[in-house]
């Protein structure tokens, strides 16, 4: 049983991926509250460990829980569940549905967690006004870049996850657009009680997080081993 | 936010490829719904017409063709019968009713019946509907028309109104007016729904006085003809409504058939039993609707398939919204069960825009079989059918959103989310 101070741990997790790449992670755990950055070299396994964590991707073995629910060994819809109650996910490219408004992208995320339906917009609109999006209901492919990454993050923290798994999310912005996103993402992550794991390349983030994985520190690849002649 | 509102909008971002499926969902359920109700609704109207006759006497080449020209006035008789064969073949049983009627002449297109009084006081065009009238009084005496209803709403001729006949169609080469002898306008008569109302009623004696004066002008002979001028080659018929004697409350009789075995004897004529001829030209035009209700089903599949094309090329481009719905925790068999919603709306809608399509073509085309050969048809749908069709819409579209469906459970959230390397 996860001892319920940790949001995260995954302990002796591999994850073999076709035939020449593989994923071991001895040990890792995130407390509530706590903020990580892993980081590392594109193609190193940042984002693979993600999707394993969010259950996206089934680990070949080991045991992954969030907030003291196992995501390994359950059946799918068990993963499914969990992830929409306790985990909220930021992609680099926000992934919303560009035909849908502001607010029903946010209310997507409550309707997955089985949040009543009937609070589903007041909740949505009054996170997007408190991050600074007052077009609620203008379908999100007219709104600026930087107005759609605050929808993401509403949709992300809305259902007050335990984690919040960032994927790259400064990838494609500038240096100082990259900086007022991660200012958005923590910020909203603190008022929302959720830890946060942010996957990026960029060394510059690294002065933002209190803790810094270094990929290479626990993660292994049969490529990365390949490469160096010694096959793990 | 709910299925359903996904699934509406995500229609809605597809407008035109959802319209357009919906659309011939739509043409499918009304091609089939129109070609059932009124296949139905045209026999039933068929059947009102021969209304209380047992058999048709006349000389024509069949007895479908005596059911068409002597009940619905499709052409008019080519050989007549003799006014002592009609004595004879009343006098022959105890009818209960025999009603000579003449054929031949017509009134701007509208064919003229000379008839028998009794054809007013005993026949009815409707089982159970004798004839009743608008305005006036049926013809009791020389020259005396009465107007079906359809005559009357096309013409706008009223009461004490005359007009002139035409001897034949008024479309052949030896067509001539009958001008010597106006005849006066007396009575319009209440519609029946039958071919009944698109003819012009005379009595016979009438018709007779205006082919023996042709004979006399023929014949060089001056002077307007009488009754007193009539010979017994003038005194002829077309046609014989029989009724046999029933027990009250009863249509059939045992003795029909009978009576029909018995006047077939006769070479001279032609005997028919109107419902059957009408149950005959049922199954020898079933054959075509039976087509088109084949062509329906064919249009129907048809837009099945195009339910499935549209939203298997729409798949392509969902890909992602479906990968990111699992991404937020919605399960795999949730989605299939939108895929397959989505496909369900699409046969609703059509199948709904498919009655509403079917209610305005049913009007349409009752109103030309009004016009055209004075048959009133119940344009409404019948239950029934509407059910089983509408039905088989949406059950065709909801098999034809299985593929499309299959497809999103398997979408990978991981090979759609992830940004590309």
């Amino acid at each position: 049983m996860t001892p319920m101070s940790h949001a995260l741990q995954l302990a002796n997790v591999t994850f073999d991926y076709g035939e020449d790449f593989s994923l071991t992670i001895a040990e890792l755990s995130l407390n509530k509250g706590e903020m990580a950055l892993i980081s590392g070299g594109s193609g190193s396994g940042k984002s693979t460990l993600l999707w394993l964590i969010a259950g996206l991707l089934r680990a070949t073995s080991g045991s992954i829980s969030v907030a003291g629910e196992r995501m390994d060994g359950v059946s799918e819809s068990a993963a499914d569940r969990i992830r929409a109650r306790h985990i909220g996910l930021v992609f680099q490219t926000h992934h919303l549905l560009p035909e849908f408004s502001a607010q029903d992208n946010v209310s997507l995320a409550l309707m997955a967690a089985g949040e009543p339906e009937k609070t589903h917009a007041a909740r949505a609109r009054e996170l997007l006004n408190k991050l600074g999006i007052e077009r609620v209901h203008v379908p999100v492919a007219n709104l600026s870049v930087g107005q759609q990454q605050r929808v993401a993050v509403a949709r992300a923290i809305v259902c007050k996850p335990t984690i919040v798994l960032a994927d790259e999310p400064t990838a494609s912005l500038d240096e100082m657009n990259a900086s007022q996103a991660m200012d958005l993402i923590q910020q909203a992550c603190r008022e929302a009680g959720a830890a946060l794991l942010c996957a990026s390349h960029d060394r510059a983030m690294q002065s933002r997080f209190e803790r810094v994985i270094q990929v290479d520190s626990f993660v292994s690849t049969k490529r990365a081993s390949t490469k160096s002649g010694a096959r793990a | 936010m709910n299925d359903i509102s996904i699934v509406v909008k995500s229609l809605r971002s597809r407008r035109l490829s959802t319209i357009i499926t919906a659309a011939s969902v739509a043409v499918a359920t009304a091609l089939l719904l129109t070609m059932l109700s009124l296949r139905t609704a045209s026999f039933e109207a068929f059947q009102r017409g021969t209304g209380t006759t047992h058999l048709l006497v006349s000389a024509d080449s069949s007895p479908l063709t005596a059911v068409l020209n002597g009940v619905f006035y499709a052409n008019a008789p080519s050989n007549p019968i003799a006014w002592k064969k009609f004595q004879d073949i009343k006098n022959a049983f105890p009818y209960d009713w025999a009603v000579p009627t003449q054929q031949g002449d017509s009134f701007r297109g509208f064919p003229v019946a000379a008839v028998g009084p009794e054809f007013f006081t005993r026949f009815e065009p409707v089982r159970g509907e004798p004839w009743k009238l608008v305005a006036g009084q049926f013809p009791s005496t020389l020259f005396e028309v009465c107007l079906g209803s359809t005559v009357a709403a096309d013409t706008g001729l009223g009461i004490g109104q005359k007009i002139v006949l035409t001897h034949g169609t008024g479309a052949s080469r030896d067509s001539h007016e009958h001008d010597e002898f106006p005849f006066v306008i007396v009575g319009i008569l209440q519609p029946s729904g039958s071919a009944h109302d698109r003819v012009v009623f005379t009595d016979l004696e009438s018709s007779w006085i205006l082919h023996a004066q042709e004979r006399r002008e023929r014949a060089g002979i001056e002077g307007v003809a009488t009754v007193a001028d009539l010979t017994d080659d003038d005194r002829k018929i077309t046609g014989i409504l029989l009724r046999l004697p029933t027990r009250p409350g009863r249509d059939a009789s045992a003795a029909i058939q009978q009576q029909f075995d018995a006047l077939r004897r006769d070479t001279g004529i032609v005997v028919a039993q109107p419902a059957q001829q009408i149950d005959r030209l049922r199954s020898i035009i079933g054959n075509v609707d039976e087509l088109f209700i084949a062509l329906g089903v064919a249009v129907l599949l048809s837009s099945g398939i195009s339910i499935l094309l549209s939203m298997h090329n729409s798949m392509s481009e969902r890909r992602k919204q479906i990968a990111l719905l699992r991404a937020l925790g919605v399960a795999r068999m949730r989605i299939t069960g939108m895929i397959l919603t989505e496909a369900t709306l699409i046969g609703f809608a059509g199948a709904i825009g498919g009655c509403a399509l079917s209610l305005i073509g049913n009007a349409v085309a009752s109103g030309a079989l009004k016009a055209r050969i004075g048959l009133v048809v119940d344009p409404t749908l019948d239950p029934r059918s509407t059910v089983i069709i509408v039905a088989g819409a949406i059950v065709l579209s909801a098999l034809a959103g299985v593929l499309p469906a299959i497809t999103a459970y398997r979408t990978s959230v991981a090979d759609n989310l992830r940004p590309e390397a």
